[in-house]
């Protein structure tokens, strides 16, 4: 089935053309952007139950832009409210009061290009989060919860989590009119055991996708490699620091994909003059088995809309094709400042929150080498799985990634030794530089979500092969 | 649109409610150099709604939760309140009940004023003297007025109104084409102009220092002194596990009435939960659920003295407490002098600072360090540091001084001896 249009919206279609017709008197450019995009979040475990009609993503609201003499300013609100046109200019001209008395002067930019475009979008779902039946989705959840307890070794607890949103947003300007709906969800099942030295032991398995609740029967795969994952999490050991020659599974490419270049070449930090990627285009930043694409068209993951925040259609960029970097992304505004074309990553929080340059789907191409062959080929190193959290640093491509475990390898052969933590670091272009091989299956992972800083949090998807490659880890 | 939704909820039959309204105004200032790049108003009014619902006969309680927006329509609402009561019904927890303790002291109400807030932190940025090699590269500032109104089923209430402001900022240093960057944010309530504008200042010797930095060698153990806003979430992980939630899932095995750790050689840390703290953006003194926040130990002289947390896993413990909100740690011993004495790295700036507070890992992947050794100080930037949090609080030792950083009041300096440094000299 299709994900329907927002009724509400619709109603409020015409009112908000009035407005963008009114403002547009004024101002030089002036868009709008409506959301309505409801959902839900369930969650068991065997102490306790919850079920939320909030996710990361649900959100109601208005956001107005508009520019005059090169300065871009927003007004974001909720209620119906009878005037906004005026009650625009009154907040607004409260601010630039403050702004004058203070001397500032306005970083000046030209006024987005409007080209029309009339668009409608309702992407196919299975089932929609509204019309879940909660009470099956609760019982396969309170199911999947008792199986975890009686088969992970010395469980806790095993608790999931699951949260479907279908999104509706409304984009208007003078030119562009521009609707999209589509549902996507995503899931975790996971458990904590204590292990001999005292410490709890974690585990966490995902999935995520564009559809509806349905995706949740994946957790049950998840839940089936479990056991053995904690039994070798028991036994873990910490690792020797050192630099060591590493294969990354899918979900742990996609994290160097993401913070190597995902955040790297996010071109509201070329404007800022932010970002080591802006001296590195054209130039080699990986080997020859590295192309990277970068964009809501790559995957059918939980960010694949058909415009991004701004009403800018989605793309599939090249960001690095055999090693050398071609290009980044980047937010209407930044590309208008760079005399580039936005490539759809203008992407806001929720309609409250600025548009920045965003990530969406960030890909790593696949490869020819069979894992087999991947593991034979390692003198010393580890196979790393399971994704923590990671961290860039775009002015100096320093890269720090929190891995939950690694296998070890000697000799081209597993040795059934664990590690954990990983705390992998190093400096982008040598990280890139030193993959060597790369397999043919591709994995896009799309749970959680991504800040800016440490605010501004958006969904992002990201993923890749295997990859050999040599780290320090510690 | 608060009243009627109390009369719904009232209508209902919801086993029990609660009800919160929240309307925030902020203003926004984006700055590329000292140019603005971007202004905005933000106005947004949400209504949050929890609805419990008694199962079979009171044998389990449930719940559900949903956020209300103002322009929904009347039936909307109708079809919005039912389905969470409907949904109430299907998560089966054991009992617990809603804050029915009225209120005894109500927090403050008075207006904020946002623009005021924001020209001091805007005149404590400008007050930073830059030079050619040292500036301010970009920053972004957001200045809010809350005001939440909170009302439940049994009739407890409040109202209260307050600030929340975050300066995020970015420093660059640059000498012979080199050029490196800081990131710092700013939290508190409204702006304290000369911590911000000292704040500034030091993060722009710190970048002068940044650009001197070679790369971190591998020393194996040593011992991390922090004396920056990372050091929070090392005292965030006393206070997670001692959190109701934890000990009801059985994350955590500290129990009240018994020392933090066995042999414990360091300082004794006091953990203190406050109800106010001035210039906190969460200064005032009633959490979400209604329930008074009280000035209370839950770790004293290195001994824990009791749990905190949602009502739900609290009367799962049998205890009554609240949430926190602001909290103060002292039992340092130490002076500044004493605890950087010897060999030690002190990281003034991480990728990243983590301390999970489940399994008590420590990871940090360091931009910028002093490391201190044999005399000598070298300034260092990548590797990591690592370590395990049960370990480490057997010896660690704090600052008698104390330093605030929004919601916290922690040791200037603190100690953590024995982390792995992991270095990062390029082969």
């Amino acid at each position: 089935m299709k994900a329907p249009f927002s009724k509400y919206l619709d109603s409020i279609a015409p009112r908000l053309k009035a407005l963008v017709y009114e403002l547009g008197r004024e101002y030089d450019y002036v868009s709008v952007l409506s959301t309505d995009s409801v959902g839900f979040t369930a969650s068991v475990s065997q102490h306790y139950k919850s079920v939320s009609g909030k996710t990361m993503t649900t959100e109601r609201g208005t956001v107005v832009r508009v520019m005059k003499d090169g300065l871009y300013s927003e007004y974001a609100f909720n209620e119906a409210e009878p005037d906004i046109a005026s009650k625009l200019k009154k907040e607004l001209s409260s601010q630039f009061e403050l702004m004058r008395k203070l001397g500032t002067k306005p970083y000046a930019t030209a006024a987005i290009p409007d080209e029309p475009i009339e668009l409608f979008v309702e992407k196919e779902t299975g089932t929609l989060p509204e019309e879940t039946d909660m009470n099956a989705l609760i019982e396969m959840f309170n199911e999947l919860s008792d199986e975890g307890m009686r088969t992970i070794p010395a469980a806790l607890d095993c608790f999931l989590r699951g949260s479907s949103t279908h999104i509706s947003k409304l984009f208007i300007t003078k030119n562009r009119f521009m609707r999209q709906s589509y549902v996507y969800s995503e899931g975790t099942i996971g458990a904590y055991s204590p292990s001999d030295d005292g410490e709890t032991r974690m585990i966490y398995e995902g999935v995520s996708g564009l559809g509806g609740p349905e995706i949740f029967e994946g957790l049950r795969e998840k839940l089936a490699a479990a056991p053995k994952t904690m039994e070798e999490l028991l036994k873990a050991e910490k690792i020797v620091p050192g630099e060591y020659e590493i294969i990354t599974d899918p979900g742990i490419s996609g994290l160097i994909a993401h913070e190597a270049f995902g955040h790297g070449v996010e071109m509201d930090m070329f404007v800022k003059k932010r970002a080591l990627g802006a001296e590195y285009l054209g130039k080699r930043v990986g080997s020859d088995l590295v192309t990277m694409h970068e964009g809501a068209l790559c995957d059918e993951s939980v960010t694949a809309f058909a415009f991004d925040d701004e009403g800018t259609l989605a793309g599939d960029v090249v960001e690095i094709d055999k090693g050398i970097l071609k290009t980044g992304i980047a937010d209407a505004l930044s590309a208008l400042r760079l005399g580039i074309a936005p490539t759809g990553n203008g992407k806001r929080e929720n309609y409250a929150h600025k548009a920045y340059t965003r990530m969406t789907n960030t890909v790593f191409d696949s490869g020819s080498d069979s894992l087999e062959d991947m593991i034979a080929s390692v003198k010393h190193g580890y196979l790393l799985k399971g994704t923590e959290s990671g961290m860039e640093d775009p002015k100096h491509w320093g890269i720090q990634c929190i891995v939950h475990r690694g296998y070890e390898i000697v000799d081209g052969v597993l040795t059934g030794k664990v590690v954990t933590p990983v705390v992998m670091t190093g400096y982008v272009p040598d990280l890139l530089g030193n993959i060597t091989m790369a397999s043919p299956d591709r994995r896009v992972d799309g749970n959680g979500g991504c800040g800016k800083g440490y605010k501004e949090w958006v969904k992002v998807a990201d993923g890749g092969p295997y990859l050999k490659t040599k780290a320090r880890l510690g | 649109m608060f009243e009627i939704l109390k009369a719904k909820l009232e209508a209902l039959g919801a086993d029990a409610w609660e009800l919160t309204e929240l309307h925030e105004k902020r203003w926004e200032f984006y700055f590329i150099r000292h140019e603005l790049d971007q202004n905005r108003y933000v106005n947004t009014l949400t209504y949050e709604v929890k609805v419990l619902k008694s199962i079979e006969d009171g044998k389990f309680i449930g719940s559900a939760s949903g956020e209300i927006s103002p322009t929904l329509s009347d039936e909307e609402i109708d079809k919005t309140l039912s389905e969470l009561l409907s949904r109430a019904g299907l998560v089966k927890n054991k009992p617990y009940s809603i804050t029915s303790k009225p209120i005894t002291a109500m927090p403050e109400t008075k207006e904020i004023d946002v623009s005021e807030i924001a020209e001091s932190f805007l005149e404590a940025v400008r007050a930073v003297k830059e030079t050619e090699s040292e500036d301010i590269n970009s920053y972004e500032l957001f200045v809010s007025e809350k005001r939440k109104r909170f009302l439940n089923s049994n009739g407890v209430g409040y109202t209260c109104v307050y600030p929340g402001s975050m300066l995020e900022i970015v420093i660059n240093a640059r000498r012979e084409g080199h050029e490196i960057e800081l990131y710092r944010a700013f939290r508190s309530g409204a702006c304290d102009k000369e911590k911000i504008e000292a704040d500034v200042k030091s993060a722009l010797r710190v970048g002068r220092d940044r650009l001197n930095a070679v790369a971190t060698p591998e020393l194996g153990d040593i011992d991390v002194v922090l004396s920056t806003a990372d050091a929070v979430s090392v005292y965030e992980y006393f206070l997670d596990n001692l959190s109701a939630g934890f000990k009801v899932r059985g994350m955590s095995d500290w129990e009240a009435g018994k020392p933090i750790c066995e042999e414990l050689s360091g300082d004794k840390l006091s953990f203190e939960v406050l109800s106010r703290l001035e210039n906190s953006s969460y200064d005032y003194p009633v959490d979400d659920e209604g329930r008074e926040i009280e000035d209370r130990f839950i770790i004293r002289d290195g001994v824990a003295e009791g749990y905190w947390g949602s009502r739900q896993f609290c009367e799962y413990l049998g205890i009554k407490s609240s949430d926190v909100l602001n909290f103060r740690c002292t039992g340092g011993t130490k002076t500044e002098d004493e605890l950087r004495s010897g060999d030690y790295i002190e990281p003034v700036e991480f990728s990243d600072f983590q301390v999970d507070s489940v399994s008590g890992s420590v990871a940090g992947e360091i931009r910028l360090a002093y490391l201190h050794r044999g005399g000598e100080t070298m300034i260092v930037t990548g590797g990591s540091v690592s370590g395990d949090m049960s370990e480490t609080i057997k010896t660690m030792a704090m600052s008698r001084k104390l330093k605030q950083y929004n919601y916290a009041v922690i040791p200037e300096i603190t100690r953590l001896r024995g982390l792995r440094l992991n270095g990062a000299e390029r082969k």
